[in-house]
């Protein structure tokens, strides 16, 4: 695993958006597979299922000048999923939780973003199993250690967040794992405008 | 030392079967019914493992005993002196015994892959024939845990059967399964 060093950017948000010219303002980011994934976990009695999910596909425009304006859509390849022992990996992708068959896909769609001191607050729909549910994800932007606070070029998103896997109907083997799924997110986005 | 079935007694191989999977299948009984009760965790997850890999030996076992049986077939029970309605439920009791030997673990082989999990024999991948789907899971476990209901109460009654048959008849029923 590679070690991270970043600075916070979120704090320097509306400093940077002042550097720059309007029109450059909002910027649109592919996402770098190697660096990013989606990790998940979840109790199981007293231990823990820990796992991670490939992404799929991204669309992400981030406004430094208004965060509200920036948007992050996400689709996640269910059936790539991995978990953290043999038939876990399995389990969870079979009919009774995900139904990776049915629902290949898990994805999420920004409706309101907005500012919260150092975070961003991203509300959005979450589709899994079919099923759409309001979710909110708590955002963290870094830039690398050592670029210049003008460079937007290259940054780390960390998306943190939590779903009640009962919401969506993903119930198998409730009696033996928890319902809350924890999320995280690490994205490492370059930008393309 | 006698292989094969003759006439009027049981051959080592159908004896060796015999116990076999009675041992096995009371043992099972007593161990799917802890399973079920049991909450799972990482350190005894294994234990489904077992389950499944005895369940699957014990339902090779029930095809080959069909088989042997086929290539020599078994002694006629023994009826003399017995109340036609005690050969009857002796009778059907064997029938109805077979039948859930087969259907118990069948039944909890396709809940098992119904959902997706691979099952295996002490580490060996089977191929899976059934379907993939939440309605076979569910099918599947119900069928294996009321047909294991059924399977403990004609056990329970093989036994006592057994047991009439040795200590208040005395005829050879019981003794005929022990030794040749
Ligand atoms: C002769 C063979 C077998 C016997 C006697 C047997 C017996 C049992 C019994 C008594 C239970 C408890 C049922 C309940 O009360 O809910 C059980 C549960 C279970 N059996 Fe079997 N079983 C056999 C074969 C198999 C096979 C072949 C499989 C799978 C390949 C299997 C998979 C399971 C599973 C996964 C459970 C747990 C279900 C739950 O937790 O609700 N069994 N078994």
């Amino acid at each position: 695993m590679r070690r991270l060093a970043f600075r916070p950017l979120l704090g320097l948000w509306l400093i940077v958006a002042a550097a720059l010219p309007a029109t450059a303002a909002t910027r649109s980011y592919a996402l770098e597979a190697a660096g990013s994934s989606v990790a998940f976990s979840v109790a199981f009695g007293a231990d823990t299922i820990t796992g991670t999910m490939p992404v799929l596909r991204s669309d992400l425009k981030i406004d430094f000048a208004n965060v509200a304006a920036s948007r992050v859509a996400v689709d996640l390849d269910v059936t790539g999923a991995q978990a953290s022992f043999p038939f876990a990996s399995q389990a969870m992708k079979g009919p009774r939780v995900l139904d990776a068959a049915e629902f290949p896909q898990i994805s999420f769609t920004s409706t309101a973003i907005t500012r919260d001191g150092d975070t961003a607050r991203i509300e959005g729909n979450l589709t899994v199993r079919g099923v759409t549910r309001p979710t909110v994800l708590t955002a963290r932007l870094y830039r690398p250690a050592g670029s210049s606070p003008q460079d937007l070029d290259q940054l780390t998103v960390i998306l943190d967040g939590a779903l009640a896997r009962s919401d969506f109907g993903a119930t198998g083997w409730s009696d033996m794992v928890g319902d809350t799924v924890h999320l995280t997110i690490t994205a490492q986005i370059r930008a393309t405008t | 030392m006698r292989w094969r079935n003759g006439p009027d007694r049981f051959g080592l191989i159908t004896r060796m079967l015999h116990w076999a999977m009675g041992l096995g299948i009371i043992g099972m009984l007593g161990f799917g019914t802890v399973l079920s009760r049991m909450q799972p965790s990482l350190g005894n997850i294994w234990l489904y493992g077992l389950h499944k890999s005895v369940g699957l030996c014990l339902l090779a076992l029930v095809l080959a005993r069909l088989a042997w049986h086929r290539i020599s077939p078994p002694p006629a029970s023994l009826t003399e002196g017995i109340a036609p309605w005690q050969v009857a439920a002796g009778r059907w009791a064997h029938r109805l015994l077979y039948a859930l030997m087969l259907a118990v673990p069948l039944a909890g082989w396709i809940g098992s892959a119904a959902t997706g999990i691979d099952v295996q024999v002490f580490g060996l991948t089977l191929p899976n024939p059934f379907p993939v789907s939440e309605a076979w899971d569910k099918g599947g476990f119900l069928a294996h845990a009321v047909l294991t209901k059924l399977l403990m109460a004609v056990v329970a009654l093989h036994v006592a059967g057994a047991l009439h048959r040795a200590l208040w008849h005395r005829d050879g029923t019981l003794r005929r399964m022990l030794r040749a």
